[in-house]
């Protein structure tokens, strides 16, 4: 009675066959003191066939596959390729040792090979998979080991929802890409107006901005042969028709040097370089606004996209910054400054990066401290809703903005603001009522389409019977809808029902 | 919490800088004294702001000396502290101190400092095991690794020849010791239950020691069935028992012994039991070997 061993591993998949049965028998005592000793295992189990995984996609899906005790089509041709095949209606003369029974039953309802899995084929497989290396001749000592390193990486990310759309790194390379963008343009740009200056000095008095003396320069490339038919498309990129004949007129009248076509030529490239960069910044720029509100919606909100994003990237995560108290997101940014007085017992600052925000600058003098504790607190809460919630929405920012509006109010006039409690409230109730909304538009569009007009008027007062109901109970009670499922209000957002 | 990581990382390039002033100063003064430590991070550290290596005050001296136990080493300067030379210099996990040590041909050694009261190994050594059977080259199994703490510094002791398998089966710790192991390469992350290691057979290899911290009432059962699986024979496994997630109602000292009983029914044979008192209540660790050879029995001294 013939006897194969299947064992899976990282790189693939292997089939051994078993030898000198008779002498070890079944007993398991004998399997383990052969296994033991290399060489006489080595005689015991020998390698038949090893099927490397295609790629790391194939791999990921057999461990899913063999995880859950099921047989992949890679590996039943694997194992119908080098198995003696099994005659019908005759008993095969060979069994397949596996690890668990599950895989084992899968197998033989399949392919009518019969697997066993006890004992004795558990001491082979340990066997195996202490000398694995020697079976497979290629694998280096490493190589294993990265397998395994890869796999489990895939594999446990597809465990962890690791969901590519909401990684907060690219909102932080984003971010410091942009500031290294800011400083070279800016660099660039009086590198072009000094070189042009050569050429045309006076230039630079009139056009004050960066990028469109830039423009301009490209423009205007030889300043002898501005005339008045540059007029019009000098106003269009100026904007004003004044500084457009100004510009002319100094063109006329200029005393810088003249410069050969390369010399002009080369200029001009620099110049459209600039522009080019300048336009790359501007959509990065849009594309980190895109970025924050997916990754963090609230936030972004609440604050802007930029003090967003710059928070993230000073607390190096969004976890790290849901992790930190208020009062640490509210001096973020101002570490020297507090150390410092912390050291000399000084008063320590008010405000890190948050001062960047447009609330903190609209408060009296007096209460910008007072503001800047606010909206901590605020953001705090903001940061870890959009780390903590699996849904993606913008309604509690809105809220929490509405609020520090509220208090900017309350310190200018006096006007009470509404508590924490009842703004959070009205937001769940508003979320509440837009799923309600769109179960019932998605139920309703069903029903139109199968039944008559009458079945959507019945639907209507349900609508209607339904928002009164919710109207009655707004304590944060058990809400039952007309299907019977019952609706308790969470803490968080909550959209897994239907979203 | 702690002030944010690239916060840190601003203070240490500053921090950097003053090293290399300080350790100019010291080396030239500790030439006689042997292995001299430079400075802790500059200015930004004085206040120890963490306090969990208890005493150790960034900026003063510091003496490093390997512990008995390979891989792992002493700090010693007004209070002693157990640390683990870091696996990736610059990298701190959940902002524990590092402590830096100059060499006499002016390269820093990095080394991270392990507290007890948050690792239990940590806590076995300092209370004094003899024998944990992690070094340096070995591949360890570790059950219920949370966020990686401990692994960290398993991780660190291995080294890069060794590796560290670490199972855990909740989400959100699973998230934060993927991030970790991204960054160490000796750390292979397993979300999965330890319970089933049928189901993640095709990750793990034949390790040298299974380090199991579950906390769970089968744990005897998860770890024999996880030994029956990837320990070699010959292998060695610690367990850390906690009495109350056994059973709350009887006896510390009952608990611990039912567990040994149902360990030496499955061929774990225990060595070593510690009970850990200085830094958790109701906490014992049980060291020991796994399908050890007959003859060691008549020369042990168990």
């Amino acid at each position: 009675m013939a006897m194969f061993l299947l064992s899976e591993s990282s790189s693939g998949y292997l089939l051994l066959e078993v030898h000198g049965l008779d002498e070890i028998g079944q007993n398991t005592e004998a399997v383990r003191s052969s296994v033991s000793d290399l060489s006489r295992f080595g005689r015991v189990v020998q390698l038949i066939a090893f099927h490397p995984y295609q790629s790391a996609l194939d791999a990921l899906n057999q461990i899913n596959a063999v995880s859950e005790g099921y047989m992949s089509d890679e590996l039943r041709s694997f194992l119908e390729l080098n198995l003696p095949k099994v005659k019908e209606g005759k008993k095969p003369k060979f069994s397949l040792g596996v690890s668990e029974p599950k895989i084992g039953s899968c197998i033989f309802e399949a392919t009518k090979i019969p697997c066993q899995s006890n004992e004795f084929v558990h001491e082979l497989l340990r066997g195996v998979r202490q000398h694995f290396d020697r079976f497979i001749k290629d694998l280096k000592p490493g190589d294993l080991e990265k397998a395994q390193l890869g796999l489990a990486h895939s594999y446990s990310r597809a465990k962890v929802k690791f969901n590519v759309n909401r990684v907060d790194n690219m909102v932080i390379q984003a971010i410091f890409l942009l500031d290294t963008l800011d400083k070279d343009i800016n660099s660039f740009a009086m590198r072009v107006r000094e070189w042009y200056s050569w050429h045309f000095p006076e230039l630079v008095k009139i056009v004050n901005d960066n990028y469109l003396y830039a423009r301009v320069s490209k423009i205007i490339v030889d300043k002898s042969k501005l005339s008045e038919e540059h007029v019009p498309m000098l106003t269009e990129i100026l904007g004003d028709e004044d500084k457009a004949r100004e510009v002319v007129e100094a063109g006329k009248a200029s005393m810088g040097q003249d410069l050969s076509p390369v010399d002009l030529i080369n200029v001009q490239s620099f110049a459209q370089r600039v522009m080019d960069l300048a336009d790359y910044r501007k959509k990065l720029y849009d594309y980190l606004v895109t970025k924050m509100s997916d990754i963090a919606p609230n936030l972004a909100s609440l604050i802007g996209e930029m003090v967003g994003a710059r928070l993230i990237s000073h607390a190096g995560s969004l976890t790290n910054l849901a992790k930190c108290p208020s009062s640490t997101l509210q001096i973020l940014g101002a570490e020297k400054a507090l150390f410092r007085a912390l050291k000399t017992r000084g008063n320590t600052p008010k405000y890190g990066l948050i001062f960047h925000s447009s609330f903190i600058s609209r408060a009296s003098a007096k209460n910008k401290g007072r503001i800047a504790r606010f909206l901590a607190n605020k953001c705090s809460i903001a940061s870890r809703i959009d780390c903590f919630s699996d849904s993606s929405t913008t309604a509690f920012g809105e809220k929490l903005r509405e609020q520090v509006e509220e208090r900017l109010d309350f310190y200018d006039k006096g006007v009470a603001p509404r508590k924490n409690v009842d703004v959070m409230k009205e937001v769940m109730e508003n979320l509440e009522k837009k799923d309600e909304g769109e179960k019932t538009v998605e139920a309703s569009e069903k029903k139109k389409k199968r039944k008559t007009e009458e079945k959507e008027e019945e639907k209507e007062e349900e609508k209607s019977k339904k928002k009164k109901k919710k109207s009655k109970v707004v304590e944060g009670e058990e809400l039952t809808t007309e299907n019977g499922h019952s609706k308790k209000k969470k803490k968080k957002t909550k959209s897994q029902d239907d979203e | 919490m702690r002030p944010p990581k690239t916060g840190r990382g601003g203070g240490g390039s500053g921090g950097g800088r003053g090293l290399a002033r300080g350790g100019g100063v010291s080396s030239t003064r500790g030439r006689g004294r042997g292995r001299e430590s430079g400075r802790g991070r500059g200015p930004g550290r004085v206040k120890s702001r963490e306090s969990e290596s208890g005493g150790i005050k960034g900026g003063s001296k510091v003496l490093v000396t390997p512990h008995r136990h390979a891989g792992v080493f002493v700090a010693k300067s007004k209070a002693d502290a157990l640390v683990t030379k870091n696996l990736v210099p610059g990298e701190i996990i959940y902002n524990e101190k590092r402590i830096f040590v100059q060499n006499e041909d002016r390269s820093t050694v990095e080394y991270r400092v392990w507290n007890p009261h948050r690792s239990k190994l940590a806590d076995a050594i300092t209370t004094g095991v003899d024998n944990i059977w992690i070094k340096p080259g070995v591949k360890v199994l570790y059950l219920g690794a949370s966020s990686g703490y401990t692994v960290s510094h398993v991780s660190d002791i291995v080294g890069p020849e060794g590796c560290v398998y670490a199972v855990e089966h909740s989400d959100i710790c699973g998230k934060v010791l993927m991030n970790m192991a991204e960054k160490r390469t000796n750390v292979i992350p397993i979300i999965e239950d330890a319970r089933d290691p049928a189901k993640y057979r095709m990750l793990v290899g034949m390790v040298d020691v299974i380090f199991s911290d579950v906390a769970q009432p089968d744990q005897a059962k998860i770890l024999s069935l996880n030994a029956s699986y990837f320990l070699k024979s010959g292998g060695h496994f610690m367990i850390s028992i906690k009495a109350n997630s056994i059973d709350s109602t009887i006896a510390a000292e009952t608990v611990y012994q039912m567990e040994v009983e149902k360990l030496q029914m499955e061929e774990l044979r225990p060595t070593e039991i510690l009970h850990l008192d200085s830094c958790e209540e109701k906490h014992a660790c049980v060291f020991g070997g796994y399908r050890l050879p007959r003859k060691q029995k008549a020369d042990n001294a168990v």
